[in-house]
């Protein structure tokens, strides 16, 4: 399998059967996205990016607000025109080859609808059967899918502008994968939405990834979407990318100590004679490899190093000193390692 | 065909995810098509879009009714207003009510199945798929652009004053003895093309400035409307410098006055060369296809600097 990059360039009328299928479905190089204004220094919204993604992966796109995360987002579906570097998407240069390009990619952008406003859910579906050239059977078998993963029946007449916003998402889900495509890029595509319609849309997302094998790039506010679905996070600020790795790594060195909390058989509440309360150092709570960080009536919240000491040893050690009646282990949350990521800028010079 | 589909399973063995991959290669096989067959497909979409609107505005028939009917209520209290006048005074500067109406109505008629067939291009229309980003989703799909914008809206309800500047147009031929020839009725529908040509130039360019600015709007509104309501009433009348604006700047006058000047065998007081009353299809599409190209200056720009 070698590279062809002149297969890129040929004529899509002309015959590229010999395109052979390259390694990287998303390859990405020194990317980079200047806006310049008038009276400003320019905005280097992405500044040198690189990365690659494989066929069939699930990738989350992370960083704060303005960190380059749509920016990077509009060049890969071929919306913007990037200022340097290179970029690839199944062979393909998403903005000189714009048709082809979006022939075969899929996006949901949360915040809008790609669908015609004032037309019924079903008409948007049956001219992108139409614009995407979808097989009569190939457009049946998919609705069929979507309607029963997204229940769609409810809104299918209804026109887009009076649906709710879980309902449009929904909607535009179904409308970004009846073509089939290979990868799917989702811009904030729980923003908004309630637990319940959160919950659907991952599960549809997940669906796509292990069924079809689809490759998604998401960007999210929604740390529970990464949680949810992705293995590989790529972290991007000031334009810049930060960390490529699998979640369980970035949580492994950034994520803060993972808790124990006990509830006791009785209330353990005490005024030491100094007049202070549940004090933290009380040696009848003490366990060698943990600190008592919080203690209220008969609860009482250790934290531990996950390279220190593991969870079942310390269970072991403090059922063995009191009488614990429940106990619940809790991880740090990705929410508040990556929080202390961007706040701490952990990932510095990295 | 069969080889494709050998190549396929071959590519699909390869790869774990063989098949998806495999698919998405070969899709542009699969879709390249011959371009007389792209060009069918194309205008099929465009049939497509604005069948699917004019459906769903026919659902509100009792607003369409409504304003099929005040449209033709208007058409009798403009009409009304200007015969009136035409009892005080007769003659607008040499013309008739019928002559003044012969060049309205055809003037009505072409902008406004131009403001109805370039719905998608009315400026502010258009200018609001930009500042709310939904311009993204044309580019997001895989048809011309240009046909998508023209599909993204249709404004049936034009359809009424349409039926108005048939109307005037009607009565017009009613009111004025034309001397027609040959000529002159080849000439006809070519008056009513380049005039919607060039107003729908006025909309593209409008339009595309949005990709700028949207405070420029009302500028263009002003060239648009104004223009468009010059062409209305026999041009000698009004002032020079005014005159001169629409004639060397925005050319709007040799699209319905001066060819109304041969079609009615008028005397031509601005003291123009006798061709100039030939020349207004010409301007209409030369201003089109000028105004094209600045669309795709600003697609270009749009897709360089994003919103």
């Amino acid at each position: 399998m070698t590279h062809h990059p002149s297969a890129a360039e040929a004529p899509r009328t002309g015959p590229v059967i010999e395109r052979p299928p390259l390694a990287p479905l998303i390859d990405v190089r020194d990317l980079a996205k200047h806006f310049t204004m008038r009276r400003r220094p320019p905005v280097r919204a992405v500044d040198g990016v690189t990365f690659r993604v494989a066929p069939g992966e699930l990738v989350g796109y992370l960083g704060p607000n303005g960190a380059g995360k749509s920016t990077t987002l509009k060049m890969l579906t071929g919306l913007l025109v990037p200022t340097s570097g290179h970029i690839t998407v199944a062979g393909r240069i998403p903005w000189r080859e714009r048709r082809a390009h979006v022939a075969t990619i899929g996006a949901v952008f949360g915040q809008r609808t790609s669908l015609w406003w004032d037309l019924p859910v079903i008409e948007s579906f049956d001219l992108l059967r139409y614009i995407y050239r979808i097989p009569a059977e190939r457009y049946r078998a998919n609705l069929d899918t979507f309607r029963d993963l997204l229940d769609l029946d409810a809104f299918l007449q209804t026109p887009v502008r009076s649906l709710s916003l879980g309902q449009r998402m929904r909607a535009d889900f179904a409308a970004a994968m009846l073509h089939d495509p290979t990868v799917l890029f989702l811009d904030e595509p729980t923003i908004g939405l309630d637990v319940v319609a959160k919950e659907r849309v991952r599960r549809f997302v997940r669906h796509l990834n292990a069924e079809r094998g689809t490759t998604v790039l998401l960007t999210t506010h929604d740390l529970a979407d990464v949680e949810r679905l992705c293995h590989r996070v790529l972290i991007i600020d000031g334009g810049r990318l930060l960390y490529d790795g699998n979640l369980a790594e970035l949580q492994r060195r950034f994520g803060g100590r993972r808790e124990l909390v006990i509830d006791l058989a009785e209330d353990v509440t005490d005024i030491g004679g100094d007049g202070s309360a549940n004090r933290l150092d009380d040696p009848r709570f003490a366990v060698p490899g943990a600190d008592v960080i919080a203690r209220d009536g008969p609860r009482i919240t250790y934290a531990f190093d996950r390279d220190a000491t593991t969870a079942a040893d310390l269970i072991a050690r403090v059922t063995q000193r009191l009488r614990v009646v429940d106990l619940a282990l809790k991880e740090p949350d990705i929410e508040t390692t990556v929080r202390r990521i961007y706040e701490e800028r952990l990932l510095d010079g990295a | 065909m069969r080889q494709g589909r050998a190549w396929r399973r071959g590519i699909a063995s390869c790869v774990g995810r063989g098949e998806a991959i495999a698919e998405a290669i070969a899709s542009p096989l699969r879709r390249a098509h011959h371009p007389v067959a792209d060009l069918r497909h194309h205008l099929g979409l465009l049939v497509r879009l604005v069948g699917a609107q004019v459906r769903s505005q026919l659902q509100y028939r009792v607003s369409f009714t409504m304003d099929f009917v005040s449209s033709f209520l208007m058409f009798g209290f403009e009409f009304g207003a200007l015969a009136a006048l035409f009892v005080r005074f007769e003659t607008l500067g040499g013309w008739t009510l019928g002559e003044v109406a012969f060049m309205g109505g055809l003037t009505a008629v072409s902008f406004k199945t131009m403001d109805m067939l370039f719905s998608g291009f009315d400026p502010p229309a258009f200018g609001e798929h930009v500042r709310k980003g939904t311009f993204d989703a044309i580019l997001l799909r895989p048809a011309p652009l240009t046909l998508q914008v023209l599909g993204s809206r249709f404004v049936l309800m034009r359809v009424g004053a349409i039926a108005e500047g048939v109307a005037v147009f009607a009565l017009a031929l009613w009111l004025v003895d034309v001397h027609w020839t040959a000529a002159k009725l080849a000439f006809l529908p070519l008056v009513v093309i380049g005039q919607l040509a060039f107003f729908a130039a006025l909309f593209v360019i409008g339009s595309t400035v949005t990709f700028w600015t949207v405070d420029s709007i009302e500028a263009m509104n002003i060239l648009t409307y104004g223009g468009h309501e010059l062409n209305q009433y026999p041009a000698h009348i009004y002032p020079l410098g005014l005159r001169r604006f629409f004639t060397y700047v925005v050319p709007t006058l040799f699209l319905a006055y001066y060819p109304t000047l041969y079609l009615l065998d008028k005397p031509d007081p601005t003291g123009m060369p006798s061709w100039v009353r030939f020349v207004g299809p010409v301007i209409g599409l030369g201003a089109f296809a000028g105004a094209m190209a600045i669309w795709h200056i600003g697609i270009r720009h749009y897709r360089s600097t994003g919103t």
